[in-house]
């Protein structure tokens, strides 16, 4: 017989002796379906939270923020500025030859939380090109806002997170109560946790005299250069141009990084309590299979075959728990909508669906395969080390 | 011998399993430590926050700032009993450092600002010198400056004489007693500000409101930003406890995981620990019989389970609470609430009672019922 039939038939025996160690196969099973279940939740809001906030960036796209700041929020925009900006080669123009360019103002509406706790949104005055310049964005009920009027829209996902979001319903901001009259969709975007306005008529009702923000469409990715170029020899600016995914993932980096360490300590820290429980385990088995490992020996089975076959055993058990902790992450988090802080602002709420990716699940069965390995393998090297005739002897 | 020497003794009769078992419930507990501990810094913080000072700011960020006219108000308002302005001045310190300085009226600040402490000659200099400056320790040392010393910020601020060059000279320390070596900033006065300043003069960022009884913390707030309700400049008053709270909060939905995790880490010890304290019951039957031959009581076998099971289960739990205290500076590299508290060890070690009992029931339940005849018969394994 060679090696191969020998490991295949005695993890044969193996697996079906495992309904007559039921509480030990199920600790491993459990361990690796509680592990699983936890590090693919966590990883899944840092996950779904990526996937928001780069959800339609497009590297046509750039943003212009003041030279040292790193967020919309700090920086300044003059009018003056913004003229300047729109004159620069490289931007997009429509039919009419007007730039698709929206220089836009970042604020802060109170929204309550469906727990009643208070939250901020991302309140976003925006340029009329606004529609060309981000053409994700889409209508989904109601109107756009008119300039000039205390009108705003809302996201979607916004709409569902908070309460009162509802169409026809006020937001009270600094100078009275603003209607929402339309509510638009953005792809999933961060966009769609954020209300935007008339950019001018914001400006005037917070008696603002400079923009945060200019965002730009390209002609094409490879005019970047150009852009940024004319920009930077401008005497009159001292402005950073970014391309629009570089700027997201420097804004969101730190949420994201956070919410990732967070998942890699929790899980690593199940992932090694969950390691002892599977050697406890399988230096029991082990134990009771002492005189039967013994007689496989006698019979002529290669110790290696037997190793291999136990540590088969614990990573198959292991990969049941890590196959049920993958259903259940899946069934009970993917697609859920959550929010949390991450938002355009620093303390604004992002809102995002949690999403359990091939990529993570891949990562928690390796994670929960090598859980399987190591409780295997050291216990199986000690199923072989003493000698047969000893090992039959025991009781 | 009571029923814990005799149980350490049988603990160490399988001592590998044993310390695979002490090992994770020990990880266990350094999980539920960490989890707890952010739990726990985020009520420290919150009971910690005074209630008898409250803050007055615009109802929503991005207003422009409000009148100091409005102090007179405030200060009119029953149950006040101090309020101090502030406002914030930026400027480039031989650029590229940008120094932040509050401007306020420091005598009243320091009063409502007990996690700062200045001595009377430092304020005592402040009010003879008009440009004076107090300037925290950390930010002393980073830049070699002593008392006495004059110093030009540039702000994009601009004075009256179309400059933005405001000169200060230090004229003492105060001390952040928080974090004191992460204070990097300065106080100055507020007149000199707003008197030489152009843009937003007469205005300040926020008031701090001392009250009479903190007691009424609410009602008092609540009066205050009465006053402006109808006013182009409505307020947003609250204590430090309430924004402490609102912070915890704001941390949004994560708050349901570390719950969610917890439960996953407490049904998996329960499960594993069960398991073993099963097994380690099941082949140990023979000498129970042997014990009970002996004159044990059912009693006595149950608390010698449960002794087992207790000493494995607080050894553990403890040493893992103990290490993630230990582990609380590197934890705060990724969550900066996390505190193991005296309240974290005590749930910590209330709940390692509580699954110790747990997972011994059952064989604790058989070992008081054990038949002493069946028992010796059973197969010695």
């Amino acid at each position: 017989m060679n090696v191969a039939r020998q490991i295949l038939a005695l993890t044969a025996v193996g697996l079906r002796s495992v309904p007559h160690r039921r509480g030990n196969s199920a600790v491993i099973v459990i361990g690796s379906t509680c592990v699983v279940a936890v590090l693919l939740s966590v990883l899944a809001m840092a996950t779904g939270f990526e996937r928001t906030i780069q959800a339609d960036a497009r590297p046509d796209r750039v943003l212009v923020i003041t030279n040292g700041m790193d967020t919309e929020g700090s920086s300044s925009l003059s009018r003056e500025n913004v003229d300047v900006i729109q004159a620069a080669p490289g931007i997009k123009r429509d039919s009419a030859g007007k730039a698709m360019v929206s220089a836009e103002v970042v604020l802060v509406a109170p929204v309550v939380r469906r727990n009643g706790a208070d939250a901020y949104l991302t309140l976003r005055g925006s340029g009329e090109q606004l529609m060309q310049v981000r053409s994700e964005l889409r209508l989904v009920a109601g109107r756009m806002f008119r300039p000039g009027l205390h009108e705003l829209v809302i996201g979607q996902a916004a709409q569902q997170q908070f309460r009162g979001l509802d169409l026809g319903k006020v937001i009270r901001l600094y100078d009275g109560d603003w209607t929402i009259v339309g509510m638009f969709a953005a792809g999933d975007s961060v966009r769609e946790s954020e209300a935007i306005a008339d950019a001018t008529t914001v400006m005037t009702a917070y008696q603002l005299s400079a923009y945060n923000s200019t965002t730009a469409l390209l002609t094409s990715e490879s005019s970047f250069a150009i852009f940024s170029q004319a920009l930077q020899r401008d005497p009159s600016l001292k402005v950073s141009v970014m391309r629009e995914p570089d700027y997201l993932a420097m804004v969101s980096g730190y949420v994201h990084r956070w919410l990732k360490s967070v998942a890699y300590l929790i899980g690593g820290i199940m992932g090694i309590g969950a390691l002892f429980g599977a050697l406890n385990t399988m230096y029991s088995a082990m134990a009771s299979r002492q005189s039967e490992i013994a007689t496989l020996r006698a019979l002529g089975f290669s110790p290696a075959a037997i190793v291999i076959s136990i540590v088969l055993e614990a990573v198959l058990l292991s990969l049941v728990g890590a196959f049920v902790g993958i259903g259940m992450a899946y069934t009970a988090f993917n697609g859920q909508a959550i929010n949390t802080l991450g938002g355009s602002l620093w303390d604004t709420q992002v809102v995002y669906t949690l999403s359990v990716s091939l990529p993570l699940v891949l990562l928690a069965i390796a994670l929960v395969g090598s859980i399987g390995i190591l409780g295997g393998l050291l216990p199986a090297i000690r199923s072989i080390r003493s000698t047969i005739a000893d090992a039959l002897r025991v009781p | 011998m009571n029923s814990f020497t005799l149980a350490w003794a049988n603990l160490w009769r399988k001592p590998v399993r044993t310390v695979l078992t002490a090992l994770s419930i020990a990880m266990a507990f350094l999980l539920i430590g960490l989890l707890q501990g952010v739990n726990a810094g985020f009520s420290e913080a919150i009971a910690k926050a005074r209630r008898d000072v409250l803050t007055t700011d615009p109802r929503l960020r991005g207003s422009p700032p409000m009148p100091i006219a409005m102090m007179e108000q405030i200060r009119k308002v029953p149950g006040v009993a101090d309020v101090a302005p502030r406002s914030y001045f930026m400027g480039d310190y031989r650029t590229p450092y940008t120094i932040a300085a509050i401007a306020t009226l420091p005598r009243t600040w320091f009063k409502l600002r007990r996690q700062f402490r200045v001595e009377e000659s430092a304020l005592q200099a402040m009010q003879r010198t008009r440009n004076g400056m107090l300037v925290t320790p950390a930010l002393m040392k980073q830049f070699g400056w002593k008392v006495g010393d004059q110093l030009t910020l540039r702000s994009r601020e601009l004075k009256a004489d179309g400059s933005g060059d405001w000169s200060f000279e230090i004229v003492g320390v105060f001390e952040a007693l928080i974090d004191p070596d992460n204070a990097f900033f300065t106080l100055i006065d507020y007149s000199y500000l707003d008197e030489a300043r152009i843009t937003n003069r007469g205005t300040v960022d926020r008031f701090f409101v001392r009250i009479t009884d903190p007691e009424r913390s609410i009602a008092t707030a609540t009066a205050i930003d009465a006053l402006f309700t109808n006013s182009s400049h409505q307020t947003r008053t609250r204590s430090d406890q309430d924004r402490a709270e609102a912070e915890s909060k704001r941390m949004g939905d994560i708050g349901f995981f570390t719950n969610a995790v917890l439960g996953a880490v407490l049904f998996m010890m329960l499960f594993l620990t069960a398991n073993v304290t099963r097994q380690s019951f099941q082949e140990r039957i023979s000498e129970f019989g042997v014990l009970k031959a002996l004159g044990f009581s059912g009693g006595a076998c149950l608390r010698l389970t449960l002794a087992e099971s207790l000493s494995v289960y607080l050894l553990a739990a403890g040493a893992g609470l103990g290490l993630a205290s230990m582990l609380t500076p590197f934890a705060r590299e990724i969550h900066s609430a996390v505190h193991v508290t005296g309240a974290v060890y005590l749930r910590g070690m209330t709940l390692a009672l509580a699954l110790a009992i747990a997972s011994a029931a059952i064989p604790c339940w058989q070992a008081y019922r054990l038949p002493v005849a069946g028992a010796l018969s059973a197969r010695i394994s």
